[in-house]
């Protein structure tokens, strides 16, 4: 079932184009990263989905949305850079948004420590958040953005701002949340929408140049390699790899020999036969799995 | 209604913290008690300040404790029209400008209960900082002059504080409708400023203006009763007070709070 529903989506800026017209659907209880490159259109989109920022033309259409188009009480937002009143402690924070999200006083407060201690800042939870440091922040934005427990959890760039460690720890944070919602995260950091999303929207000078499940894009993407790492290299291995009938080309690194092939499933077979009758010593045999980053130059280089 | 209360709370709260529910009483009493003060020492002040030069006879006649109450809220709508907007002009237009309007106002917040919160924490502070500001002042042209009668205390504290409403409400209008503090309190200034000096040579043509409120209440101190007008003047004032409010829901609801 799908929760949100985009089509056409536009934004102008000052005549200037910044969101060309964006067309997808999100399922409810996915993951689903919006990647792209710095000045993509990233945060732009998901303002608008948040309805900060009204869109030039386009539909969004919520399911559950109120009569009049209201859709705040379905989402939590996370801007990029998120702010709060300093004066504040992260506790009160917390209550206070989380009251305001339509929680009681007391399912509030108790929801505040559970969420205090799931981002791991109970420890500062009665300093000022003007004493902040920038991940912890970030911590206590991520907690505000789930506190009345929205169907729709929109996190801008939520781990680009952390160093490794609470990168990490937020990356498994979400891989938990994923349980409970549906999720929609900005990155421009491939590796982090590989590891926690199902789902990857590229998006690209403002628009989505491709899109998909992780498995999906890898098939289409995937690229008829075998990588062979051998333990001690000759020259005849080069020489007979790279006449065989069913080798496209061949790259040369060192003890590594990756071979692109017309038939990659007819060349595992030939190359293993082959591997085994001359004996030669093999130490990796790898069929090529294209990593996201491969895709993501790709589709941004073309 | 709980939604309201919880953001109400919170801008109760902020002025705590922030010290507003201290300095701005106070402010209010030195501004008010310093009225019957120097008019009662005043003879005593320009004598030891090296008096006036020998056989010059010059004859300060006391005046009526109704005239001192009366320059008491001349000192408010001036130095206290002042503080009202410097202390209210950033509270829509700076949390728009942090950011942090857009963190709040995602959540499932009622436009209307964000700004009528605002202005309502802004009222409550401005009407106990011109009560207890006044009360003293009252006080001490008590203990100092005469004592004015507390029911022509109270009407012309009302109708003062109408006024005052007035401005504080100007202000938030443009916190709301403005994207900087800076220029929302400039033009609150201006425009409580132009009405009062407009309605001041235009009297007898802008008897119903708000802005006449405060020469009112001043009317009732000093002649001891009330001009005709006041009534219509009120009326309009709330009328303002009413149409400014929703103004600025409107206003802010159609800007977009991420730019």
């Amino acid at each position: 079932m799908s929760l949100i529903q985009i089509k056409g989506l536009k934004k102008n800026f000052q005549g200037n184009e910044v969101i060309k017209g964006l067309d997808f659907k999100l399922e409810k209880g996915k993951c689903i990263a919006l990647l792209g490159p710095n000045g993509a259109g990233k945060t732009t989109t998901l303002r608008m989905l948040s309805g900060l920022m009204k869109p030039t033309a386009g539909i969004i259409s919520f399911s559950g949305a109120k009569k009049d188009g209201d859709i705040r009480h379905l989402i939590g937002y996370l801007p990029q850079f998120p702010v709060f009143y300093d004066w504040m402690s992260g506790f009160e924070f917390l209550q206070y948004v989380g009251k305001l999200g339509g929680l009681t006083g007391k399912e509030a407060k108790e929801r505040s420590l559970e969420l205090l201690e799931l981002v791991g800042i109970s420890d500062a939870k009665n300093r000022r958040v003007g004493k902040y440091s920038g991940g912890m922040k970030q911590r206590l934005g991520i907690a505000q953005a789930i506190i009345h427990r929205p169907q729709l959890v929109m996190l801008d760039e939520p781990v680009s701002a952390l160093d490794p460690f609470g990168r990490r720890e937020v990356l498994e944070l979400l891989e938990g949340l994923k349980k409970e919602t549906t999720i929609l995260f900005s990155t421009h950091i491939l590796n982090d929408a590989e590891e926690v999303c199902d789902e990857i929207l590229f998006l690209h000078n403002g628009e989505i140049v491709e899109s998909g499940t992780m498995e999906d894009l890898r098939e289409r993407h995937q690229q008829a390699k075998i990588d062979l790492i051998f333990r001690k290299k000759t020259v005849e291995m080069g020489n007979t790899l790279k006449n065989h009938a069913l080798t496209k080309s061949i790259l040369i690194e060192g003890n590594r020999i990756s071979v692109f092939v017309t038939n990659i499933e007819l060349a595992r077979k030939e190359f293993l036969k082959l591997i085994s009758e001359k004996d030669w010593q093999l130490d990796k045999f790898e069929m090529s799995s294209m990593t996201l980053e491969d895709v993501f130059m790709k589709v941004v280089g073309k | 209604m709980s939604q309201w209360m919880t953001l109400f709370q919170k801008e109760i709260l902020e002025m705590w913290r922030n010290f507003k529910w201290i300095w701005v009483p106070i402010t209010f009493i030195l501004l008010g008690v310093s009225e019957p003060l120097t008019s009662y020492y005043l003879p005593q002040i320009i004598k030891s300040f090296g008096g006036l030069p020998e056989g010059s006879i010059i004859d300060i006649p006391p005046p009526t404790a109704g005239a001192v109450l009366a320059s008491g809220l001349s000192q408010y709508s001036t130095l206290g029209v002042l503080i009202i907007v410097l202390g209210t002009m950033g509270v829509i237009a700076g949390e728009r400008k942090s950011g942090v309007a857009a963190m709040i106002l995602v959540k499932p917040v009622s436009y209307l209960s964000y700004i009528s919160s605002k202005w309502a924490g802004s009222l409550l502070l401005v009407w106990f900082s011109l009560f207890i500001g006044y009360l003293s002042t009252w006080y001490y042209t008590g203990q100092l002059f005469d004592w004015i009668p507390i029911g022509e205390f109270f009407q012309s504290f009302v109708l003062f504080g109408l006024w005052l409403t007035v401005v504080l409400t100007v202000t938030i209008f443009f916190s709301a409708a403005l994207l900087t503090p800076g220029m929302a309190g400039f033009i609150s200034l201006a425009i409580a400023l132009v009405l009062s000096i407009i309605s001041g040579a235009l009297s007898h043509l802008l008897e119903w203006s708000p802005s006449q409120l405060a020469g009112y209440a001043s009317a009732l101190l000093t002649v001891g009763e009330l001009p005709d007008d006041t009534l219509p003047a009120s009326l309009v004032a709330i009328l303002l007070i009413v149409i400014l409010l929703w103004l600025s829901v409107f206003l802010f609801k159609k800007k977009e709070l991420a730019s």
